[in-house]
């Protein structure tokens, strides 16, 4: 039989899947908003990060009331803690996933300019959330390391975009009020890599109970 | 159980002992009675003849004082008492033992005492002048002596205590030993005392039971896997929580899971995407929903049930399709259907605005023939056209379109080239036939239209000037047939796609055509048996080559 506090728990992982899966399209749907230029696909992600948003305060309430009724210990107390973190930096991804739809009434991207490594930039973000998510889902190590590993290539691609777009606006192709919004643009799914490490980190933690940033 | 044999030892024994002591205090109660009257008359006797024979002297000197001895005169004042002066005490005259031994010459009586719980036992005898001897001695009653008993009956007890408690311990053990030492699974064989013999047959009848009952599970639950694992759609029952309680392979597959994922675990580590979370949600909400998941190429279709037991829900089952081909063939039929109106539409609106000019009269006499030139052409696109889908469908159909003949595809491309000499000629392409005599079997208009739409191809996307050469071969693999270009080529992107119906490399229409060319090609082919290879580089040409299975070998 499985008590109360196992069914909680239990409870706790498919919250969080799911809270992982809105993300994954709040920002799947951004970066598709952006490079289509697809209004629809816009609002969709700013539909999801509301939903993230009451996501985050059940899973929250969550966390607080299995913390309180259950004194849980060693693993399980791991599993909560990160829990409550992930939480925070899901939503912050939900948050910059909802700023880039609103971003795309703004911006349309130059046809055929230099900039597709922005696009490559999403591309690599949408995978690094979506392999985040995965690794808390199969609780696997390995893929969790990858992810922190990925953000270093996000990093390169976020230097590479700010350069293209630093040449955009001296060439004057475009108003330079376009090119500083791709420059957010780019800034948030820079951001969202971040957080897409952190999670990863946190799954880490909760499987070994060693925190990567703590060695 | 300890405590209960315990308690039954003890209760035996202590009834044996209270019953033993009854009885014993009973029986030598009486015995002991018996005997202290006997000592007592005999003592008194010695004493009688002693004061018999000495008077008072015999009294008065060592007498013993363990017993009283009372001399009483005849008129009942008390002579000598060797207890308590003489004086003082009351005429006894009327004593029971003195009145008695006064009247027969000797008597007794007995007489309680309630404060010291003994009896005292009087015995009197008449001597000779008269006086009576008095010896009265004690003896404790049969409460005292239980009294007395008490202590060493305590200490029995406190053994029969200890006696018992270690006893019922070990009769607990000695009963429950073969009970605990009993093999649940193998009953057959235990050996013990004879009252578990109807235990023991008792559960070597239920073991079987279980097990027949284990055997028909077990294959029910084989029957299940076995035809669950055996369907290619995906099957996936999962209680309220989204815990997976069944799933088979195709499931894990179409979701493109791992291999060990799964039971126990919530469906939502197998996929977590929009459509699939919404389907598995309205499924639990007791609805019915379809959902199609696209991933990578692949489309899943989603059907989700909810299941109920006794009017409450209970969870639900999840059926994942392959509908790829499905969706691809779908997609296809929908572009060709588009393609197709959009194709006869534009020479219909052609001769309809032609034969709209012509009828209002807008037309000078010597430009009608031209007009009705133009109505012509187009009608005959549309009559090729409408042939083209005619074939197209009847290949698709698969259906007989004529006799299997070998056929000399050398002699055929032969005949194919004159009938494009015409359009050659216009464009200043220089046709050319190469290799020799090469047999193939198939249907004669079938591999004519191969040909014929290679060929018109060629020539038609070739450039001013260009050639176009057919090559006839018999190779040990069966009959070969190329024909190169030196056209505008095809892209590589896009070479896969030439194939398709209505697709067109140059989307201006200026080469005319149907755009069912090389799908009636690649239909053709197919229905002969024989396969369609593409090489073409962009600008330099394109170079089709059909081989054909060696005769004899030949499918039909």
């Amino acid at each position: 039989m499985r008590n109360k506090f196992d069914e909680q728990l239990e409870r706790l992982h498919v919250e969080l899947i799911q809270m992982g899966a809105l993300c994954e399209d709040a920002i799947s749907a951004a970066a598709e908003a952006l490079l289509k230029g697809d209004g629809e696909l816009a609002r969709t992600a700013i539909e999801a990060e509301r939903e993230i948003d009451q996501k985050e305060r059940d899973v929250e309430s969550l966390c607080l009331k299995l913390l309180l009724q259950q004194q849980p210990v060693a693993k399980d107390l791991r599993e909560i803690s990160a829990a409550l973190k992930m939480i925070s930096d899901l939503e912050r991804i939900g948050d910059q996933a909802a700023d880039i739809a609103e971003l795309t009434r703004y911006v349309r991207l130059p046809d055929g300019s230099g900039l597709l490594h922005i696009a490559d930039m999403a591309r690599a973000v949408i995978r690094m959330v979506t392999d985040s998510v995965d690794s808390f889902v199969r609780r696997d190590l390995t893929l969790a390391r990858c992810v922190c590993a990925a953000d270093d290539q996000v990093d390169e691609l976020f230097d590479r975009v700010k350069e293209e777009l630093i040449a955009f606006i001296a060439a004057g192709a475009g108003s330079g009020e376009q090119g500083l919004d791709l420059l957010m643009v780019a800034k948030y799914l820079e951001r969202i890599g971040d957080h897409a490490t952190n999670v990863a980190e946190w799954v880490e933690y909760s499987i070994t109970g060693i925190h990567p940033s703590s060695n | 159980m300890t405590k209960r044999i315990f308690r039954s030892i003890l209760a035996v024994a202590l009834a044996v002992l209270l019953a033993s002591l009854g009885l014993i205090v009973g029986v030598l109660h009486g015995y002991f009675e018996d005997r202290v009257a006997w000592e007592l008359e005999s003592r008194t006797g010695y004493i009688a003849r002693g004061v018999e024979r000495e008077g008072m002297d015999y009294l008065t000197s060592g007498l013993s004082r363990d017993c009283r001895v009372t001399w009483v005169a005849s008129d009942g004042t008390v002579l000598y008492d060797n207890w308590q002066d003489a004086a003082t005490m009351e005429n006894h005259g009327q004593r029971e033992e003195i009145r008695e031994a006064m009247e027969i010459g000797k008597g007794r009586a007995s007489r309680y005492s309630d404060t010291l719980a003994e009896e005292t036992l009087y015995y009197a005898v008449r001597l000779s002048d008269g006086s009576v001897l008095r010896v009265s001695d004690t003896q404790y009653s049969v409460w005292r002596m239980v009294l007395q008993a008490l202590q060493p009956m305590a200490l029995v007890m406190a053994l029969a205590f200890c006696l018992a408690l270690w006893l019922a311990s070990r009769l607990a053990r000695q009963l429950v030993a073969p009970i605990n030492a009993i093999d649940l699974n193998n009953v057959g064989t235990v050996e013990s005392y004879e009252e578990l013999a109807p235990l023991l047959s008792k559960i070597r009848g239920q073991n079987r039971q279980i097990r027949q009952q284990m055997a028909d599970l077990k294959r029910q639950q084989e029957e299940f896997a076995a035809i669950t694992e055996n369907m290619s759609e995906g099957l996936l029952v999962i209680d309220r929580e989204t815990r997976v309680l069944s799933r088979n392979s195709a499931a894990l597959r179409l979701l493109g899971g791992r291999p060990d994922g799964g039971v126990g675990e919530s469906v939502y580590t197998l996929d977590r995407e929009a459509p699939f979370r919404r389907c598995v949600e309205e499924a639990l909400a007791g609805r019915r929903c379809e959902g199609l998941l696209e991933k990578e190429g692949c489309c899943r279709q989603i059907i989700a049930s909810p299941v109920e037991q006794d009017g409450a829900l209970v969870g639900a089952v999840l059926i994942i399709l392959d509908v790829t081909e499905k969706e691809q063939r779908d997609q296809l039929r929908r572009e060709f259907t588009a393609n197709v109106s959009h194709e006869l539409k534009t020479p219909l609106t052609s001769i309809l605005g032609t034969a709209e000019i012509l009828e209002n009269g807008l037309v000078k006499p010597e430009d009608v023939g031209h007009f009705a030139g133009n109505i012509h052409r187009e009608a005959e696109r549309l009559i090729g056209l409408v042939n083209d889908i005619i074939k197209l469908s009847r290949l698709d159909e698969g259906g007989p379109t004529g006799q299997w003949e070998t056929v000399d595809l050398y002699a055929l491309a032969e005949k194919v080239l004159d009938q494009v000499a015409a359009a050659a000629e216009r464009k200043h392409v220089t046709l050319k036939l190469e290799g020799g005599p090469a047999m193939a079997r198939g249907v004669p208009q079938i591999l004519e239209e191969i040909l014929y739409n290679l060929c018109d191809n060629a020539v038609a996307y070739n450039v001013e000037g260009g050639s176009v050469t057919v090559t006839a071969a018999d190779t040990p693999q069966g009959a070969r047939v190329t024909v190169a270009d030196t056209g505008i080529g095809i892209p590589r992107e896009v070479q896969e796609r030439v194939f398709e119906r209505f697709y067109r490399v140059d989307k201006s229409h200026s080469a005319g055509g149907t755009g069912l060319g090389l799908s009636i090609v690649k239909h053709g082919a197919a229905y002969l048996g024989a396969r369609v290879s593409l090489t073409s580089r962009p600008g330099q040409g394109s170079t089709f080559t059909v081989e054909f299975p060696k005769v004899g070998k030949a499918t039909e």
